[in-house]
């Protein structure tokens, strides 16, 4: 099997929230496994390499939402020729953004959105800042939320339902559409749910050519996150590991 | 030898209710409801004016470095020596000063002010000179990005009347000079190219400068080598100790000889404030060493992302005795993320009430992580039973939070440097 590449898009505009380290969490537990795994930053069309298996983008500032748009702008074509091709793609926060309709603004102004997937962001009437606890088919998610938008227009494709938090609004939260993956749930959420990086690293490795099985080591990090996880669920008084 | 003071003419009663709350506030907020404006008609009284320090990191130091400069030209200074960053803090710091005629001794005031804080209070204050040290992503809870700091300390700045002293390298702050439209001049300080070039991640600015500082433009840092630092300054070379290892107290030190600078003028002598500010002792917690239980031990305080990160770089490599502690002030542990925490090798002890989260970001970044322990206290006792090690020094890293409950433990002086 050739080693994995895990795209990380604009790592330094869009890792507010340490977001980026998605794609270290996805090459770690790779590596754990016996594979070879390269992130590659990508911050123009040059950087694109010809093979990839895993794309990470995360979340920035609102005051650069129109030059991540605009440096996002030109890679679009390669992210849906991607996507279209089942490479799986997980985007938080402004990078999940940016790839759907639009982002409206509380002054009633549009940032265009590149089109990727269905949906567009809409002011919250107040910001959504805590933790967000979400069923989904990877099991239960368990993060931070922190935004000052809803997401609507995708109500049929959803990531999951809520049950503690904000997330989408409506009790539902981020967005499935094929290999494409959104989410509110900042910093690393796949370090925090095991479940869904490896639903993410397993259809990596198998266009990579091999097969995925996650390793003792792996087994050992995620009891881990899901001590950590634990706390923020009996702290929220809801059903540990519902 | 306490002047009688207001706090215990007015304040009297609420004295118990101070110590009940571990901190300076509640003779403030009494006074802060009984006489709105005596903190700003008292802070703008000073014959010398008022200086303010903020920014998002190293706002303690400097500001401690800054009044030992001033002391040190013959200047009588108010300072607040406490955590008292906040207006109520404030105004108890001053009441333990000030004279029944609402008068206070000093010529100068050097505050310290919480980037948030200070923009509510300082729509009232009249400073002579801003001094501003970075812009990092830091207490994300309550300022979500950096956007919103960096308008909170345009507030700020705009109030100056005569100088506002930037950090050149950080592009938040040349950015926020540009655009200021009220009436000061700008002073700056930056560090050499070959400064920048040791530390290969950068000083922690959530922007850095593209361009370096000439040395004409201001204060300029020319080297640092553990605890020692050079400064180039009108042409002339001075060397600098610095309380603890680490580049970001080189750049405290700088800002603090830039801020003397603008508030003394011509009255400004550079051997006098290059020597002052290296009299100041260690800051509590950031890299401390105490000697607790017949062991030594190295405090390293991490406050946000950027701290974590130049602390990590800056130990000793191959540390064999480490505990770190992250508590309950790290509400949203995501945001060390962008740390890379890998050169810590193994930790013996990740302890605190976010221990998990702390442990779960050191095994991705490949650090042997031997024990998980909640509970503190336990950890505490066990790491400090262990002898003394091979290698280095037993390093405890904390968060503000653990920090407390660790001096708390092990019956050592509070932090009332916050």
């Amino acid at each position: 099997m050739r080693a994995l590449t895990i795209l990380s898009v604009l790592p330094e505009l869009l890792d507010t929230n340490g977001d980026a380290a998605n794609a270290r969490v996805l090459a770690q537990r790779a590596r754990w496994a016996g594979f070879e795994a390269t992130i590659v930053p990508v911050r123009s069309l040059d950087d694109l390499p010809s093979k990839v298996d895993a794309i990470v983008i995360g979340s920035g500032n609102d005051s650069d939402l129109l030059e991540a748009r605009d440096l996002l702008a030109p890679l679009v074509n390669a992210l849906r020729a991607w996507t279209t091709a089942g490479v799986p793609v997980l985007a938080v926060g402004t990078g999940w953004e940016l790839l759907s309709w639009g982002i409206e603004l509380p002054d009633g102004t549009v940032v265009e959105g590149l089109g990727l997937v269905a949906g567009r962001a809409v002011p919250l009437a107040v910001r959504a800042t805590d933790d967000l606890v979400v069923e989904s088919p990877f099991g239960r998610l368990v993060g931070f939320e922190n935004h000052a938008r809803s997401y609507v227009g995708a109500e049929a494709s959803v990531l999951g339902r809520v049950l503690s938090g904000m997330g989408n609004g409506a009790k539902t939260e981020g967005l499935r559409m094929g290999s494409f993956l959104g989410t509110h749930l900042h910093g690393p959420v796949l370090a925090r749910n095991p479940g869904l990086a490896d639903h993410i690293l397993s259809a990596a490795v198998t266009r990579a050519g091999g097969v995925y099985v996650r390793s003792e080591r792996a087994a050992d990090v995620d009891a881990i996150a899901e001590a950590a996880t634990d706390v923020v669920v009996s702290a929220l008084s809801l059903t540990a590991d519902s | 030898m306490h002047r009688r003071s207001w706090s215990a003419e007015l304040c009297g009663s609420s004295r118990a209710g101070e110590s009940r709350a571990g901190g300076s506030a509640v003779p403030g907020l009494v006074v802060n409801k009984i006489a709105p404006g005596f903190l700003a008609s008292v802070l703008n009284g000073f014959p010398d004016g008022l200086v303010i320090v903020s920014g998002s990191s190293g706002k303690s130091t400097t500001t401690k470095m800054l009044v030992a400069a001033l002391r040190a030209h013959g200047v009588a200074v108010f300072t607040n020596q406490s955590t008292a960053n906040i207006s109520q803090g404030l105004t108890s710091a001053l009441l333990e000063e000030v004279s029944l005629s609402g008068r206070i001794h000093g010529d100068m005031a050097v505050l310290e002010m919480d980037e948030g804080h200070g923009a509510l209070i300082s729509a009232t204050l009249n400073p002579r000179v801003v001094a501003l040290t970075n812009v990092m992503v830091d207490q994300i809870d309550r300022f979500h990005d950096s956007d919103m700091v960096v308008a909170m300390l345009a507030r700020i700045a705009n109030r100056a009347s005569g100088t506002v002293v930037i950090n050149a390298d950080d592009a938040s702050l040349t950015g926020l000079a540009e655009r200021l439209d009220g009436p000061a001049v700008i002073a700056r300080y930056g560090v050499t190219a070959e400064v920048l070039a040791e530390n290969p991640r950068g000083l922690g600015y959530s922007l850095t400068a593209s361009e370096r500082m000439p040395a004409a433009g201001g204060v300029l840092l020319t080297s640092v080598s553990g605890r020692s630092a050079s400064v180039l300054l009108e042409g002339a070379s001075f060397d600098l100790e610095l309380p603890a290892r680490g580049v970001h107290y080189a750049v405290d030190a700088l800002t603090a000889i830039a801020a003397a600078r603008a508030a003394l003028g011509d009255r400004f002598d550079a051997a006098t404030a290059c020597s002052a500010v290296s009299t100041i002792p260690p800051v509590f917690g950031r890299g401390e060493i105490v000697t607790v239980r017949g062991h030594r031990v190295e405090f390293v305080l991490v406050q946000n992302p950027a701290s974590f990160q130049l602390n990590v770089d800056s130990l000793e490599p191959g540390l064999d005795q480490v505990l770190v502690a992250i508590g309950s002030d790290v509400r949203d542990p995501s945001y060390f993320w962008p740390v890379d925490t890998s050169a810590l090798g193994r930790v013996l002890i990740a302890s605190g009430s976010k221990a998990h989260d702390i442990a779960l970001q050191l095994a991705y970044d490949g650090v042997i992580v031997d024990r998980i322990e909640p509970d503190l206290g336990r950890a505490l006792d066990d790491f400090l039973a262990l002898p003394d090690p091979v290698h280095g020094i037993k390093t405890i890293i904390f968060s503000a939070d653990s920090m407390r409950r660790t001096r708390a433990h092990l019956g050592l002086a509070s932090n009332r440097e916050g």
